[in-house]
């Protein structure tokens, strides 16, 4: 369905890149990028990680100036001197995280920016309104940000760019936290301001919204166009190939299924023999600071050898689930067990030490540390083991990371590099080799390990996963992403704000019930 | 001298390539001496008088020379304490505290342990001791409020300090604490001298080159502290707490004994540096004992940028500095406003070096 839009594809761009290259000290980030965007397109930027795809956007929206090349912005020389600058001349972009102040309404993080003196919010009440009705973009304008769910601050993000009416509209991967009908209103929302005239940017690395709403499609790879197509729908084979240099075929299927490309379940671990209960978790209850339970009456048991996929949008409990787990954060209620063993509020070394791998979600915040040595960060939680009077035996240390290092396929200059000059999949792996190779592990949870790996990186992880899992190590996936938990687990439970909404077997076919139960919708 | 920029001071920084590293701040303390000396000028001071008095003040005789290894040794063990603490991402500013502490309890034993009759240099060995438990337990409390209620540890180090140099004020106004008996009303606010025994042993035993132990004991810290940060597995959990204190834990690191550890042997480092003092130069425990010893420290560890090496540089400078910046005050009348003002202008300058040795190694 990807021609809708009437645009005639002669018509005359109204930005195009020429050329344009960018570099970071030594690293060249875009490198001689041509790209036409035409009023009336909706046009694709796929890639994969580390492409240059945000890159290309933040020289499009002035936040980097070009290193080569030129832009032509309507015809004349382009050379935005930053953001502000982009947007005074009609382009808008929805950034990857959100820029919204919280405690305030939406009407004032929509005024923030664009008005002096005294803010008029009934008339900017009004425009939100109108908008809303335009574009299928539903919003309480006096409503707190606070209080919204991520799909509606979403939604204000948008609409922040839209009342200015940009000529040109960039959405840098706008999809990734959102649930399945409002990725597709969102699409609707693209289709719609393409059809007024104007030009739209969507970045994404998700093949899916790509067949639905894409008039045009330029593949980055390494900083480089290396395909085009302007009947996307019908090129997906060649595109995917170009992204990821390799064929469909070789491609690992869960990995696969993350694009979009298939969904075929993929079972090559035995199913469990004998059911022997390795994780127990009981009515865990969380609570915060402010009293607020995040996490109510948790109650799951995973198997030896079974993954458990906990699936739900992000903010729903998924982090205390984990920190709680990691021992990283004391409950309010409820009891963990690992077999027989109570594991209630014990200390992270005893955690580890009985024998549960941790995978957290954040690797920068809780992982690794950044400063220290990958060599240092890969046996982190075991160092006590390459000391001799307290001395410790730097030169073992180094040749033990480098067997990992070997054995997980973490790519760097060596042991003794710095954790921070790795890159983020090499980060990931680095993490994983050192929870997954525990000399007891037993049970090994893994709270979005695949987030910001590229297409490789994503099928070493799953292949490190599931071979844990063979060996009887009983594995709780925790993801936002539903592909990767229908593709990895045997079962699912839903969290939808801190209660198990529900659970089924990991089955394709019941994609619609589980997103139902992401919303808060019991089946 | 606190309004320095911690954040690219502070920062760690493993290897430094030694082409601008050295040259730099050389330069930078060239420059500001040679500002010094015009501002000599300025105020109408013989120039040549005021550079005579302050090289006789440095290495003009044993005696000054000695003084002035001296002083930089205390400096040396405040500014190692502080390159510990830093290391776990801690800024102790509490040196002239634990200065004080120190002195006191090296004071309080030397006079009434009944210790200077003890064989083997018990006699100062166990005043010093005491010292360095008092120094320790005085950066405990900052560790252990911190690691209890998050209470930042410059804004207590620095509290603490007031109150260890207040405390020790009550000791030698009080003669039911450390003042010597009033035998008139003319008698000062001190304490009585201590016993000989418990003076710390001089390197020579000749009173003209009073260099006493205190340097060979931290010629042997600097080692120590130096390899324990480098390559020891307390180094590096040290270093893991500094630098992501979350991650720390997760991984079996506690934080609670590491910072305790950390501020403890900051603190430890401070009293030990109070009985040199006492011990070594000073004899009486008297009013203004500690002589903001504990702040020039502090600043060595800051402009060391986390090296032992750079402290020793840094103390010694400040050594020297202070020995010949005294005898510019007395024998050639610089006002001691001036020469304070030639300290401040020799950090400045070498915090600014920093700076441009960071973006010169960037480019």
């Amino acid at each position: 369905m990807g021609g809708t839009s009437s645009a005639p594809a002669e018509a005359e761009p109204l930005l195009s890149l020429s050329q344009v290259t960018k570099r970071f000290g030594s690293f060249t980030a875009l490198s001689e990028v041509s790209i036409d965007l035409r009023p009336g397109e909706v046009h694709c930027i796929l890639g994969e990680n580390g492409a240059g795809k945000s890159t290309l956007c933040n020289v499009i929206f002035g936040v980097h100036r070009l290193d080569g090349g030129i832009m032509r912005y309507r015809g004349a020389p382009f050379h935005p001197a930053g953001p502000a600058d982009a947007l005074a001349q009609g382009i808008a972009m929805v950034h990857q995280h959100f820029s919204l102040v919280g405690d305030i309404s939406v009407v004032d993080n929509v005024l923030l920016g664009r008005e002096r003196g005294i803010l008029n919010r009934r008339e900017c009440a009004r425009q939100l309104e109108k908008l809303a009705a335009d574009y299928g973009l539903p919003l309480d304008p006096f409503a707190r940000i606070d209080d919204l769910s991520v799909g509606e601050r979403q939604r204000v993000e948008i609409v922040k760019c839209l009342i200015r009416d940009p000529q040109l509209f960039v959405l840098d991967e706008p999809t990734a936290v959102l649930l399945p009908d409002e990725i597709a209103a969102l699409l609707d929302v693209c289709r719609r301001v393409a059809a007024r005239g104007r030009a739209v940017v969507l970045v994404t690395h998700k093949l899916a919204e790509i067949k639905k709403v894409a008039d045009r499609v330029s593949v980055l790879r390494g900083g480089r166009v290396v395909a085009t197509s302007t009947e996307p729908a019908n090129d997906i084979d060649a595109l995917v190939r170009a992204m990821i240099q390799g064929s469909v075929e070789t491609l690992d299927t869960s990995a696969a299924s993350i694009l979009g490309l298939e969904t075929v379940k993929h079972v090559d671990h035995e199913p469990a023999k004998a059911k022997v209960e390795a994780l127990q978790i009981d009515g865990l209850t969380v609570t915060d600071s402010q009293g607020v339970t995040r996490l109510d009456n948790f109650t799951l048991t995973v198997d030896c050898g079974e993954i458990v996929g906990v699936a739900g949008v992000e903010g729903n409990g998924q982090s205390e689930l984990t920190a709680v787990l990691a021992g990283m954060m004391a409950p309010a209620g409820g009891r963990i067990y690992l077999g027989k063993t109570d594991l209630t509020g014990r200390t992270p070394k005893e955690i580890t030490a009985a024998g549960v791998g941790i995978v957290p979600e954040d690797r920068h915040a809780v992982g690794c540390v950044v400063g220290m040595s990958l060599a240092e960060n890969i046996y982190l939680n075991r160092l006590d083991e390459f000391t001799r009077f307290g001395f410790l035996r730097r030169t073992a240390l180094e040749r033990e990371a480098a067997v990992l290092m070997q054995r997980f396929d973490v790519r760097a200059r060596g042991p003794g590099a710095l954790f921070s000059s790795l890159s983020g999949g090499n980060q990931q792996k680095a993490v994983l080799a050192r929870e997954i190779t525990l000399p007891n592990l037993a049970c090994l949870i893994a709270a979005q390990p695949t987030r910001g790996l590229d297409v490789g990186a994503v099928a070493a992880v799953y292949s490190h996963i599931r071979a844990a899992c063979s060996r009887g190590v009983a594995i709780l996936l925790v993801s936002s992403e539903l592909d990767e938990l229908l593709t990895v687990a045997d079962r699912i439970v839903v969290l939808y704000r801190g209660r198990i909404m529900g659970s089924c077997a990991a089955d394709p076919a019941r994609r619609e019930a589980i997103g139902a139960m992401m919303a808060g919708q019991p089946q | 001298m606190t309004a320095l920029n911690q954040e690219s001071l502070l920062a760690f920084r493993p290897a430094v390539s030694l082409r601008p590293t050295l040259l730099v701040p050389v330069l930078a303390v060239a420059f500001a001496a040679l500002i010094g000396l015009a501002l000599i000028a300025m105020i109408g001071v013989s120039v040549p008088d005021a550079v005579a008095a302050f090289v006789d003040g440095t290495i003009g005789s044993p005696y000054a020379l000695a003084a002035s290894i001296n002083r930089s040794v205390v400096f040396a063990l405040v500014g190692f304490g502080f390159v510990l603490a830093n290391r776990a991402n801690l800024t102790n500013v509490g040196g002239e505290g634990q200065i004080a502490v120190g002195g006191i309890a090296a004071t309080a034993v030397a006079l009434y342990g009944h210790v200077s009759g003890l064989p083997l240099g018990l006699a100062f060995i166990l005043p010093t001791i005491a010292a360095v438990i008092a120094g320790a337990l005085w950066g405990a409390i900052a560790a252990v409020l911190k690691v209890k209620s998050g209470t930042n540890e410059v804004i207590s180090t620095l509290l603490l300090s007031f109150i260890g140099v207040w405390l020790l004020y009550w000791c030698v106004q009080s003669t039911m604490l450390l003042r010597k008996p009033m035998t008139s009303s003319a008698t000062l606010p001190e304490s009585l001298e201590i016993p000989d025994e418990t003076k710390l042993p001089l390197l020579t035993g000749d009173y003209s080159f009073p260099l006493h132990i205190g340097l060979p004991l931290t010629l042997v810290l600097a080692l120590v502290v130096g390899v324990i940060l480098s390559r020891t597995i307390l180094g590096l959990r040290l270093r893991a707490v500094g630098l992501n204190p979350l991650a720390a834990k997760r991984a079996g690191i506690s934080y609670a004994r590491t910072v305790i550890f950390a501020l403890s042997t900051a603190g430890a480092l401070g009293g030990l540096a109070g009985a040199l003092m006492l011990l070594g130069e000073q004899y009486t425990l008297k009013d203004g004992f500690s002589s903001g010893y504990g702040f020039d420290g502090l600043v060595a560890g800051l402009l060391s940028r986390g090296s032992i090496p750079g402290v020793i540089a840094a103390s010694l400078l400040f050594g020297f500095m202070r020995s010949g910046g005294i005898n510019m005050e007395m024998v050639a009348a610089v006002p001691t406003a001036l020469v304070v003002v030639i300290q401040g202008l020799i950090v400045i300058t070498l915090a600014g070096a920093a700076l441009f040795i960071e973006k010169w190694e960037r480019r």
